[in-house]
């Protein structure tokens, strides 16, 4: 289990409990966190579960793959901490974990 | 969820008079029977959000490896490679992958000055008009001319393959454009993927031609040309019909909520949450099956290995478990995302291109039409076995209302083309050969300087057709309803006594047309 705060587009958080194994994604779906959409289910094609990872956590997760690289390369207004949150597992590790939602994904 | 014997619910997908309102039926499907059988059609479907969720992310039990057509799982036809909707990983993943890159968000919404220009070409024309027709006026032309530009179809110049593709293209003055007719001509593609190799230029025909990938086998290699155009012709249809569904979509609901619709031109900045509500209450593809592929548990019944299953998109859209309101149409619902563009690995690959056609259409369809009356009299609802939607939804615009209580008089039907005529002119035995094997159809017609009548007789019956002449040249197109909702394109050449050319099956490819005069 990990405590996920998700914001919100419009600012509002909502703290979660994650189960590990799951993705950053499925926890937001699973829960309606508003903005993100996952059309493709956590097959990295969609680029519709886009987040900004808080600067503090971008060293202390796993690496991007080489198709999520190319994903984030075509998101609505990339930043350097752009990730696809279907591709952030889950673990204890990442208690405490913020991610922003931005306005919009497509 | 028991299942009262008098009234158990019934539900199939070939019953036109069902598609006019499903939503009672779905709903009864979701609390009587979450998994249904029908026994006479031999599929199962599912139809509450959370079983059609798990089954599109269960893309090993619920395979689309046979396609995800009801009626192609059943025939259990070969699929070409390229034709990666109908293909499992890893083929699929290679295949996709290669236009996984094209069709992202921010490449899509770079379109949008474009789609928008798309648009006031087609909607300028309409104003003052009194009434317009959202399908065959808007909805079929926009997203033809959208996709044809991003498949790279030129615009002007390059005199022969421009005339052949463009003459598919283009719509007959005054009269309704015929989506099929634009998008599955497979010649012009044909002859244009040839001169496009030769000539490239900054399209998608281009980036296919030229992209090169590692496919399942591990070989790093380009796409063949029947691959190219398999993905052409998927994408031209894909782009086609679904944002022409719609569209029409929008001009029924939002008809039927002037209120909503009235927030949205005072408010344009609810637009984009507007489709999505679109897409989710209307859904223009309301069904897609998987072929199963092991013995699998729903609702303490088992559904066997090789049956054909069939997700309830529509129903999913408004099951109450997931939607509050599900049934209410609210361009403000801020709730879950809907499942239209489906789920998991086969998720549509053109959803940001379907989004932005669909915002930027309402906004420059509301700028210039802020209300109108749906015509339902001349409306045409249709349901294939991939889309419901509007054929044609004229609406009254503007004073285009109070002159419509005097143009309510009944318009005559399209001019009956009388079978009877068909009784002289040419005798025609003709052989197709389809994905399904070899059919054979007779034909008679009576030509009529540029133009034909006639008729077409086979297991599907006797039907009247219409076409078209140029010389030796003969085009023209069937429609059937069984075994599945299809349309069929055909040119022919006719050399004495003997014919000769090809026919398309909608988006499912082509094949061969041979004929002798009897």
């Amino acid at each position: 289990m990990a405590m996920i705060t998700y914001v919100e587009f419009d600012g509002r958080e909502r703290v979660l409990d994650i189960a590990a194994g799951s993705s950053v994604m499925q926890g937001a779906v699973n829960n309606n966190v508003r903005g993100i959409i996952a059309e493709c289910g956590g097959s990295c094609s969609c680029a519709t579960c886009h987040v900004y990872v808080d600067e503090a956590w971008m060293g202390r997760l796993a690496n991007k793959t080489e198709p999520e690289n190319a994903l984030l390369d075509a998101v609505c207004a990339p930043r350097p901490n752009s990730r696809l949150a279907c591709q952030i597992e889950v673990s204890e590790a990442l208690d405490g974990l913020i991610v922003r939602i931005p306005a919009k994904q497509v | 969820m028991s299942t009262t014997a008098p009234a158990a619910v019934y539900w199939d997908p070939y019953r036109p008079d069902f598609w006019m309102d499903p939503y009672p039926t779905f709903r009864r499907l979701r609390e009587e029977a979450p998994l249904y059988r029908n026994e006479q059609y031999d599929f199962y479907a599912v139809s509450r959000f959370a079983d059609v969720e798990a089954a599109f992310n269960d893309r090993e039990t619920f395979s689309s490896s046979r396609g995800d057509i009801l009626e192609y799982i059943k025939a259990d036809m070969d699929i070409p490679s390229g034709m990666f909707i109908w293909e499992d990983p890893p083929a699929h993943s290679v295949h996709r992958g290669v236009l996984t890159r094209v069709f992202t968000p921010r490449r899509m919404n770079e379109l949008e000055q474009r789609i928008r220009a798309f648009c006031v070409r087609c909607l300028d024309p309409l104003v003052g008009a009194g009434r317009f027709d959202f399908v065959a006026d808007f909805g079929a032309e926009m997203p033809m001319r959208v996709i044809g530009m991003l498949l790279g179809i030129p615009e002007e110049d390059q005199v022969g393959i421009r005339e052949k593709v463009d003459a598919a293209l283009r719509t007959e003055a005054g009269k309704p454009l015929e989506v099929s007719q634009a998008s599955y001509k497979g010649a012009g593609f044909e002859e244009y993927i040839d001169w496009r190799a030769k000539h490239p230029s900054d399209d998608l025909m281009t980036e296919l031609l030229q992209t090169e990938f590692q496919d399942e086998t591990g070989a790093r290699r380009k796409l063949t040309r029947q691959e190219v155009l398999i993905f052409v012709n998927l994408l031209a249809g894909a782009g086609n019909e679904t944002t022409t569904r719609l569209i029409g979509w929008t001009g029924k609901v939002l008809g039927d909520h002037p209120d909503q619709r009235a927030e949205l031109v005072k408010n344009p900045a609810l637009i984009p949450n507007a489709v999505e509500e679109l897409l989710r209450y209307e859904p223009p593809g309301p069904a897609v099956a998987r072929y199963v592929t092991r013995d699998v548990e729903l609702h303490g019944r088992t559904v066997p290995k090789g049956s054909a299953m069939l997700m309830l998109v529509a129903s999913a859209n408004r099951d109450e478990r997931r939607y509050e309101n599900g049934e209410r149409f609210d361009v403000h619902r801020q709730g879950p995302p809907h499942i239209s563009f489906g789920r998991g690995v086969h998720a549509c690959l053109g959803s940001a291109l379907a989004r932005v056609e669909g915002r930027v259409a309402i906004d420059e369809l509301l700028k210039r039409f802020p209300s109108w009356t749906v015509d339902f009299d001349n409306a045409k609802l249709s349901s294939t076995s991939t889309v419901r939607g509007w054929d044609n939804l004229p609406a009254f615009i503007g004073d285009g209302l109070a002159r419509a209580a005097r143009a309510r008089a009944p318009q005559s039907a399209a001019p009956a083309q009388s079978a009877a005529a068909a009784q002289d002119g040419e005798a025609w035995e003709l052989a197709l050969s389809t994905p399904v094997g070899q059919q054979n159809l007779s034909a008679r017609i009576v030509r009529n300087g540029a133009t034909f009548t006639g008729t077409m007789t086979g297991e599907m019956g006797v039907q009247d057709i219409t076409g078209k002449i140029a010389g030796n040249k003969l085009s023209w197109t069937l429609s059937l309803t069984k075994p599945m909702a299809i349309k069929l394109s055909f040119d022919a050449t006719v050399e004495g006594d003997a014919m000769s050319g090809k026919v398309r099956f909608g988006m499912f490819g082509g094949g061969a047309l041979s004929g002798k005069r009897i």
